[in-house]
Order: C-alpha cells, then structure tokens, then sequence
C-alpha cells in the first residue's frame, strides 16, 4: 500500500473539527507556558473561538458523500455529526461561566481550560467511533480528562473525595465495559470494526449465543455508568455535589450526550441478535432512573445535589426514545438533549453566579432573592420552569416529543411513568422558585440580606452575563420557534443509513410480530 | 518459537499454579508489601502465557508495564503511606466475607459456563509469532491512526493534570532562619484545606 493511497483511504477530512479542537488546546497550552498568568486574558476566548471554528467545521461535514474514515475506525455520519455538535456546543457555553468562576478559586485557568476541551475532544471520536479501540480509547480520554475537572479544586476537601470517588467508580465501570468488549472481540472471530463484528455474529449464529448476553450486560455497565442510569448512578449526586460547578454543567450535559451516542451506536449496530434482551434492560433502567431520580430530588436540601437528581431522571426520559427504537424516538432523543443543552447550562450558569456572589448553594439561602436580583431570579426560574416541563418552554416541547414517540410506539407503560414522574419533579423545581420569589423582605436568608450589588465589570463577569442570556433566550424561544431544531433533530436521523436500517428492521420486526399475533388469535375459531 | 507438546504442558501446569497461587496470596496476606510483590509474580506469570501463546511482544509489554510500572507505582504508594493503624476487629467480619466470596463463585461460574458454552469464532490465520512487531506497526499507522494519535493527546493530558494535582500552590514569603532543623521539610506555608468557594467569595 503506497502512501497516497493511504492518505486517500483515512480520508482524515472526516475529523476536521476534532482536528481544531486539538490545535487549540494546544495553541491555549503553550501560549500559557509562554505567557504565563498574564494570558488568562485572552486563552478562554480564543477557546471559545476555536470550539466555534469546531462547530463551523461539523456544519460543512453535514451529509458529507464519504462519510467513513480511518478504514472504518470513525465514522462521521449525520448522527455522530448532530452528538459531536451537542459536545461542542456544551463546552463553548461552559467555557465563559467558567472563567470567573476559577479565577476566584485561585487556580489557573488555562489548565482547567485545556483539560475540558480534551474532554470535549474525547466525546466528540466517542460520538462518531465505530471501532471497539477508538471507543475504549476515546471513552478514557473522556473519563480521565472528567477526573481530573473534578479534583481540580484540589484545595476543596469535597473536591478531592468527589475526584477519588468518581475515579475508582468509573475505573471499575471501564474495566467491566473492556471485559464485555473483548468477549465481542473473541466471538466475532478477532474483529474490532461493529460492522464487521455484526456480519460476523449474524453469520455465525441464528439463535443468541451466552456470550452475547454477558457481553451485552458488561457492556451496558459502562454505559449506564456515563449516562448515569439508576443502579450505575451512586456517583453522580457525591460527584456532582463536590466538583466545581463548571465541571458538573459539562458532565451533565458533554459526557451525558457522549454516553447517549455511545449507546445507539454500540446497541444497534452490533446487538440486533438480542435486541429484545437490551430493550428489557433499558426499560428497567429508564423506569428506575425516571421513578428514584425524581423522587429523591424531592428531599434534597442543596442546589447541586437536586441537579444531580434531576439529570438522571432526565437521562431517563431520553432512555425512552431509545428504547421504542423508531424514527421519531430517535429523533425526540436527539432534540430532547438539544434543549436539554441550554436549559440545564443556563440553569448551573445562574446556580454559579449565586455561589460566586454568596458563598453557598443551599436552596434555604435563596429564599427572597426576587428583591435583589431579578435578572438571577428570572434565569433560574425559566431553566427550571423548562426542565419540569412546563408548556411554553423549550422543555415542555422536548418531553412532548419524547412521549409522543413513545406513545406512538406502544410504550404506554414507559410515558404513562413519565408523565407520572414529571409532575412530580415540577414540585421540586417549582419549590425553588417559590423561595425566590414568594418570601417577604423580612423572611430573607443572611446571604441574600447580604448580598453584595451586581458588578459586572469585574474579570470574567461579562462572559457569565452573556452565557447566561444566551441560555435564557434559548431556553425560552426554542420551545415557540423549535421548528429548525425539530427539523435538525429528524434529519439527523432519517441521513443516518445505520439507523434507517435499524428502524426498517424493527418495524418488519413489529409487522410480523402482530401478524402472528392476529393468526393465533384466529386459530382457535 | 514451538516447543514439545509435554514442554508446553508442563510449562503451562507450572505457570498456572504460581498465578493461582499468588493471586490468593494476594488477596488473603494481611500485610500489603507482600501482597503487591505477589502481583508482581501474578504479572510474570500471566507474560509466561503470553510466551507460550507464541506472542512474545504482548509479554515484553506486559513485564514493562505492568511490573515496571503498575506494580512499582503500588510500591511507592505504600511506601508513602506507612501509617501503622490497628483497626478494631469487626464483628461478623465473617458473614461479608462469605458473601463476598459467594459473588465472586457465582460471578465465576456464570463466565466459566459462559466461555465453555459459547462456540467462539477462532480465527484461521496462522500465529504471527515474531513478526508481531512489524505487524503491530502497520496496523497503528492504518486502521488504529485515530486510536494511537487520540492516544498521544490522553497521555498529554494525564501529563499536564498529574502536575497540576502535584504541584504546590503556595511558596513562603521568606525562607525559614533554622535551616539546619528543617532541611528535610518541604518549604511551604502551613495551610489548612478550605472550601475554593466560600474562600472566593470572602476574597
């Protein structure tokens, strides 16, 4: 094999903006070696520039006619496209709530700056990785990068328990997923590309061997543990609660949706043999993640731990459109983490903005902050109003979708725990924004009695503001004008020739399933 | 390499009984030295496999790895942390260990039936053998690009967040008079650990 052939094979155009995202780590590594504590003027907006230039990148590779690269370790397909964006999307908004916020603490931001875009860096292959070692090696780069954001504040005592814990649960959970991985390696005959591991597998068997089964189960361990569904979920409120909360608006948000291509990737394409088996599992999943979630969120006393809650009873509202496995539950996924996205971020912008201005993050010292700060007050009180549901917000559309979708496929008892569950959940929100802004003046906490006036000219304070109306305005006017975010989300799905196999397939699937079904019901007359 | 069919036998019985052995060891000696120099032997062990398995590479690897690196690395850390502590003992110690083990008999049994019961797709290509580095080349320089260069940014990255976490925040205003007294002390100011935020927020 000569060199341009070669060079024409990999086909390296594929992972352009990966490609931008690591040279502008790297120009934000060295500048900062060069110049020193002065450059944290310009390092977090040249990162922003270049997750931008990233994301300028992924709109031109848009339905690209040759979407396989690297001999088919990456592919970089309308899905892997539409998940790499939401990464992307979600650093370049963490990036600017971030700066004030490490400022203060004492630590250096070029480092926490390099360190999550490696993160970024991470999701993004593990989003379009079809091959089992670009996975594992992606799915690290990943971890360990969330580690280290999380014992970045290595001063902070909750920080450093949150790092170690995070470590060792999340070390535990990659070696389960790599055991499961090398079964797949064994039984498809020494192959690591999930096309050719599916052809082999199909090939080799009509009836589900055990080892797929064990291998499934490994490897639903170690994707559980990044979406952070119920049994896998011990980490997230003790993680979430201790890291800097910069790092925990990112996993949220970034290793979530990287969690969540992972899963379609993996699952279809290489478990069609025990679909039904996978679907089982995830529907227990989803409902423990949706009912616990939501339930325990009702008791939590901090902001960041009712978060924490409430994330993983979201990702258990994703895990329905995955579940029913049609067009349109694909799709909802897809658009439910979009909005998800700006209503999650604007919500740990203005949960940052109280810590930074008060000191603590207990929902008791919010009460009575409607009279000091409006514009914190409305923020938060829109993000949360968007993440219980609640109709003319963007994530009153998300939730509608995602049980639309469920509906229409037949999951009653999935949406009927949904819709349960999430009128259970606005009690929680609803109650936080009731501290705001029912209190009278002389039931204020001592922090807001306190609380100093808005300086907005301070370092850092600029880029908050302006992350923070972003958030707002997307929040509130995504859900009245989500027709191109409704569009993006369906395209994405309907240009992914995967996925339209998978769907096919399911739907011959459910076909035939019905029609036996009507004959063994005609049978007995 | 081949060898004699009774040579790999009993090279595999010998090999097999020094890792079962020293796994246990490793897991029911109370002192931890010896248990992480048993690991050692349990990684020589396991390269002896990879020997007999006719990939010479994999157990070179594995004797640097994770004997020169992974195990001396456990060995530091020991050393570093040498605080004698007698804990009391706990009562009904025996009923987690017992349920301890069971786990680990079922979880046993599950992935031993699992790997007799499942017709595994061997591949025909005859063994590699020596030519495995040349090999292991071409692939990472084809089909594994992406995974080998993503690679190199993952070691960056645990580079420069290994120093951050190591590195001191802090160097005193003036060096200490007594420098006799305390030349083994490393020159930093007492500090206790507070919360990042509500330091910032006092600043």
């Amino acid at each position: 094999m000569d060199f341009s052939a070669l060079a024409a094979q990999l086909n390296a155009g594929a992972i352009l903006p990966e490609g931008i995202v690591i040279i502008t780590l790297i120009t934000v590594l060295v500048g900062d070696l060069i110049g020193g504590r002065a450059s944290s003027r310009w390092t977090p907006y040249l990162a922003i520039a270049g997750l931008f230039a990233a994301i300028v990148a992924l709109v031109y590779q848009w339905d690209t006619a040759n979407p396989i690269a690297f001999l088919g370790g990456f592919n970089s397909d309308a899905l892997s496209v539409v998940f790499r964006g939401i990464i992307v999307l979600s650093a370049m908004i963490t990036v600017p709530m971030s700066i004030r916020y490490v400022e203060q603490s004492g630590t250096s931001l070029a480092e926490f700056i390099v360190i999550l875009m490696t993160a970024t860096l991470g999701g993004m292959v593990l989003s379009g990785a079809d091959e089992l070692v670009t996975i594992f090696v992606a799915l690290e780069t990943l971890s360990i990068s969330s580690y280290l954001l999380t014992g970045y504040m290595k001063r902070d005592p909750r920080s450093n328990e949150a790092a170690l814990k995070y470590l060792l649960i999340g070390a535990a959970s990659s070696a389960i997923f790599l055991y499961g991985v090398s079964l797949l390696y064994g039984l498809s005959g020494g192959q690591t590309r999930l096309s050719a591991i599916a052809a082999q597998l199909a090939a080799d068997s009509s009836d589900a061997p055990i080892g797929l089964v064990v291998a499934l189960v490994f490897v639903i361990a170690g994707i559980a543990f990044k979406i952070a569904a119920v049994p896998f979920h011990q980490w997230t409120p003790d993680v979430y609660e201790g890291s800097p909360t910069p790092v925990v608006a990112f996993l949220s948000v970034g290793s979530k949706a990287a969690g969540f291509a992972l899963a379609i990737r993996l699952l279809v394409s290489v478990f069609p043999l025990v679909s039904e088996q996978w679907h089982f599992v995830f529907t227990a999943l989803a409902i423990l993640s949706m009912v616990l979630g939501n339930v325990v969120a009702l008791a939590q006393t901090s902001m960041k731990r009712l978060l924490a809650y409430s994330s993983i009873a979201q990702a258990g509202f994703v895990m329905i459109g995955l579940i029913v496995g049609t067009e349109a539950g694909y799709a909802s996924m897809v658009f439910y983490l979009l909005v998800y996205l700006f209503m999650n971020l604007g919500g740990f912008t203005c949960v940052i903005l109280f810590s930074l201005r008060t000191g603590t993050d207990q929902i008791s010292e919010y009460s009575g902050l409607y009279q000091k700060d409006p514009l914190l007050t409305l923020g938060l009180s829109i993000c949360l109003l968007s993440l219980g549901g609640i109709p003319p917000l963007a994530g009153f559309f998300g939730k509608l979708y995602i049980f639309w979708a469920g509906w229409q496929a037949g999951a009653y008892g999935l949406v009927l725990v949904g819709l349960i569950t999430s009128v259970i959940s606005i009690y929680y929100y609803i109650r936080v924004i009731k501290m705001m802004v029912v209190k009278e003046p002389q039931e204020m906490s001592d922090s807001v009695k306190n609380y100093p006036p808005m300086r907005w000219n301070l370092p850092g304070m600029r880029p908050l503001q302006v992350s923070l109306v972003v958030a707002l305005v997307a929040t509130s006017l995504a859900g009245i004008l989500s027709n191109p975010l409704f569009t993006l989300a369906n395209d994405s799905i309907t240009h992914t020739p995967l996925l339209k196999a998978a769907i096919a397939e399911q739907a011959a699937a459910m076909v035939s399933h019905t029609e036996t079904v009507e004959t063994i019901a005609i049978a007995p007359q | 390499m081949t060898l004699a069919e009774g040579v790999q036998l009993v090279s595999f019985g010998l090999l097999a009984a020094m890792m079962i052995a020293a796994a246990l060891g490793v897991v029911l000696l109370s002192n931890i030295v010896y248990s992480a120099f048993l690991l050692g032997i349990v990684f020589v062990s396991i390269s002896g496999m990879y020997v007999l398995l006719n990939a010479g590479f994999v157990a070179a690897a594995q004797i640097l790895i994770y004997v020169g690196a992974v195990n001396v690395l456990i060995l530091f850390g020991i050393m570093l942390v040498n605080k004698r502590e007698d804990f009391a003992p706990v009562r009904r110690a025996w009923l987690g260990k017992v349920a301890t083990g069971a786990v680990c008999l079922g979880l046993f049994a599950l992935l031993s039936t699992m790997v007799l019961g499942t017709p595994w797709a061997l591949s025909s290509e005859a063994a590699i053998g020596d030519g495995a580095t040349v090999m292991i080349g071409l692939h990472f320089f084809s089909d594994f690009l992406l995974p080998f260069e993503l690679a190199s940014v993952l070691l960056l990255i645990a580079l420069v967040g290994a120093i951050i976490l190591a590195r001191r925040e802090f160097i005193p205003d003036e060096m200490p008079q007594d420098t006799v007294g305390d030349a083994l002390k490393l020159p930093e100011r007492p500090r206790e650990l507070v919360p990042a935020s509500r330091d910032g927020a006092e600043s």
